[in-house]
């Protein structure tokens, strides 16, 4: 192995030299100078107890995001290779292991960085009311050695279908403990965590520390044993994850998922409803969705999590724009069929609806579905404020106010936003491909091709302008929503319209 | 309002440079199937492409039905185009594709048992379109193509794919159409299909 090894690098990049080594070292000691001072403030700042209200919040949050490390570790793969060697190496008879171990660091480097986030974070939302050094130490400690054994977990899940079940046992008892710790059902469990004695702290760490370890040696033991299917499987996939990342754009990579999920899907045909022209054409997207009903699940469950962020502590503006972008992801869900039609109109010509129609009839289901998230969202921020338990955005009806005419208003917001996001997303669907013709800009904090730049903005700049009125809500809110609520009707219609009666013509390919 | 259904004068397109289509003219009257034939590179793609309004002329005219070609739905209404394979929606299955082809169009040329029927896909009805093989992705092109109503048909090697029995059905199935007064535009290689139309080349010389 080592001898292939030494043999790609003699043909690759040159081996780095002494001077190489010394940028490496200057560039961290810069870094660690220049986040040092900021670091060490934040740090500082989480010494202290916190509102058990919002440690719950904090937790579930936790829980949510270890719950999508786990998830996106199993979608990765993890064990993957990168997609020459898969096709060159992986099926010669070299070491199994030796050749997957390189891959095997990488990922324990990232579960390390990802555990440290998670120490961080527990730490910030459970507060650590004495002892800051210890604690903060103990909470590192805990939350690699969690991580570490997660992404443990998945390698062995990987190579063998029994451990797939404690993958997926955890992945649920993590969404358990989510809903449980936001119910508020666990604030003694919680208050108790935050001020444990130090010795039984190190007792838990060195523990999880033993079990991570014991996990980390399996796995790697189960390294040569993953089948050279799977490996294959994922190495692919994450070469085209590169492919599609250098080279064309990131709207291919969801085309290759999408239809990877239908080619291993089986249907069956059902008669088209009997409906005016452009409305029968855009049943497509309903009927699809309806297909899906795990994934419309998934987005629906997530109105909550503004709930949640609020009452974690987060900042008005942050689960401002947090009900936002949940209700434009909700509306992109419902595109699919303009996305097809603007990357390939073929099929569009063959069916022959004008792009007037299309667009009109094929709006409802985004307005729908966004409209029902943000409503959905917002009331149950509305909720949350009259139970007073916190006031998450300060206009809102809290305790103090009773829920009547403003709490109302807030959750028609959501119905109002529904249009404009409605028409980012269409936007979104309809854009071309990244231009990386566009020209690169050098700023002091590095370079910026415009291309991708643009491409990213685009559909969300349409959402913003016609969700100003929302925003300006949102960020302050003033005392009387009465007039912005009319002004969000106006503009939300108009972006709409204005985005279906442009008359853009269909790209000539 | 107009006496033939296409009409090219002097057509010359230079594509980077160089030039693809040189002066030709080309008169197709209603009722009529015209094969465009030549070597691979003689510009029956981009003949086609114009036709449909999809490729600017350098200088000549181009009349479809009297007027220049206009990629809008009241072209598309009366003309139906298939040269690659488009892209299938998805979440649909192939007999889904053919039904929301039915579902659009008010006045269907058939009904989708019987293109399922005719086309020989009533098996593979549920499948995906990505699951199907190659040649049975074209006759669902083809199916999805001739279920709906048009009077100018334009087809860009309609025979890719298709196996030599079938070959000689879409012979007849373009001949039906044809009777029922519609016209046919192809881009072909199949010597049969040629041997039935008009032939015409590129270079603008009637064969």
């Amino acid at each position: 192995m080592r001898a292939v090894r030494t043999y790609l690098r003699s043909h690759g990049r040159a081996p780095a030299t002494v001077l190489d080594r010394y940028v490496s070292l200057f560039a961290l000691a810069m870094l660690l100078a220049v986040l040092g001072q900021p670091l060490s403030t934040m740090l500082g700042g989480l010494a202290g107890p916190v509102d058990p209200a919002r440690a719950g919040a904090g937790v579930a949050l936790i829980a949510l995001a270890l719950a999508g490390f786990l998830a996106a570790a199993r979608a990765a793969g993890p064990v993957l290779l990168p997609a020459a060697d898969a096709s060159w190496l992986l099926l010669s008879p070299l070491n199994r292991r030796r050749l997957l171990a390189r891959g095997g660091r990488a990922l324990l480097v990232i579960a390390v960085v990802a555990g440290v986030l998670l120490g961080l974070g527990a730490l910030a939302v459970l507060g650590a009311p004495d002892q800051l050094v210890w604690r903060l130490l103990g909470a590192l400690v805990l939350g690699v050695s969690v991580s570490v054994a997660g992404m443990a977990l998945a390698v062995l899940a990987q190579g063998s279908p029994s451990w797939q079940v404690w993958v997926t046992a955890a992945t649920v008892a993590l969404l358990v403990l989510a809903v449980v710790a936001v119910s508020g059902q666990a604030r003694t469990v919680l208050a108790a965590a935050a001020s444990v004695p130090l010795p039984s702290l190190a007792a838990a760490a060195s523990g999880a520390v033993v079990v991570s370890g014991l996990l980390v040696r399996q796995a790697w033991a189960s390294l040569s044993r993953i089948p050279t299917r799977t490996l294959l499987g994922s190495s692919t996939r994450a070469g085209h994850v590169a492919t599609a990342a250098v080279s064309l754009d990131p709207g291919a990579l969801t085309w290759i998922a999408e239809d990877n999920h239908w080619r291993a899907r089986t249907l069956t045909s059902r008669r088209w409803p009997s409906l005016p022209a452009p409305l029968a054409l855009a049943w497509q997207d309903w009927r699809r969705l309806a297909r899906r009903p795990g994934r419309l699940a998934g987005v629906f469950g997530a109105v909550a999590l503004p709930a949640v962020l609020a009452q974690a502590g987060a900042a008005p503006a942050v689960v401002g724009v947090m009900v936002l972008a949940g209700a434009m992801v909700a509306a992109a869900m419902g595109v699919s069929g303009t996305r097809r039609d603007g990357d390939n109109p073929a099929l569009a010509r063959l069916i022959g609806v004008g792009r007037r129609p299309a667009l009109a009839a094929r709006a409802l289901l985004p307005v729908v579905l966004s409209g029902t998230w943000a409503t959905l969202a917002l009331a149950g921020l509305g909720a949350l404020a009259a139970f007073g338990a916190v006031a998450p955005i300060s206009g809102m009806p809290s305790a103090g106010v009773p829920a009547g005419a403003l709490g109302a208003g807030w959750w028609l917001f959501g119905l109002l936003v529904a249009p404009a996001l409605a028409a980012g997303a269409l936007r979104m669907a309809e854009r071309s491909p990244v231009d990386h013709s566009m020209p690169v800009i050098d700023t002091p904090g590095g370079s910026i091709p415009t291309g991708p730049v643009i491409w990213a903005a685009t559909g969300v700049d349409l959402a913003v302008l016609g969700c100003l009125p929302a925003l300006a809500a949102l960020l302050s809110p003033p005392s009387a929503v009465g007039g912005l609520l009319m002004a969000q009707a106006v503009s939300g219609v108009l972006v709409l319209a204005g985005y279906v009666w442009r008359g853009r013509r269909k790209r000539a390919t | 309002m107009y006496d033939s259904i296409i009409n090219v004068a002097g057509l010359t397109v230079e594509l980077g440079g160089n030039p693809v289509l040189r002066d030709m003219d080309l008169t197709v009257s209603t009722g009529e199937i015209v094969a465009v034939v030549g070597p691979n590179g003689s510009g029956k793609s981009t003949l086609l492409r114009c036709l449909a309004g999809l490729q600017p002329a350098t200088s000549g005219e181009v009349r479809v039905f009297g007027e220049p070609p206009a990629d809008d739905a009241a072209f598309w209404s009366r003309v139906a185009l298939l040269t690659d394979e488009p892209a299938w929606y998805p979440g649909l299955t192939a007999r889904e594709h053919l039904e929301l082809m039915g579902a659009v169009h008010a006045r269907a040329r058939m009904t989708v048992d019987a293109a399922m029927e005719m086309f020989a896909l009533v098996e593979r009805g549920d499948s995906v379109p990505l699951n199907l093989s190659t040649g049975q992705r074209q006759r669902l092109s083809l199916a999805a193509t001739l279920l709906r109503p048009s009077a100018l048909l334009l087809l860009d090697e309609p025979e890719r794919g298709l196996d030599a029995d079938f070959r000689v059905r879409l012979g007849d199935l373009l001949a039906d159409y044809a009777a029922e007064g519609g016209t046919v535009v192809m881009a072909t290689h199949d010597p049969g299909l040629a041997a039935r139309s008009r032939q015409v080349s590129p270079s603008g010389v009637a064969a």
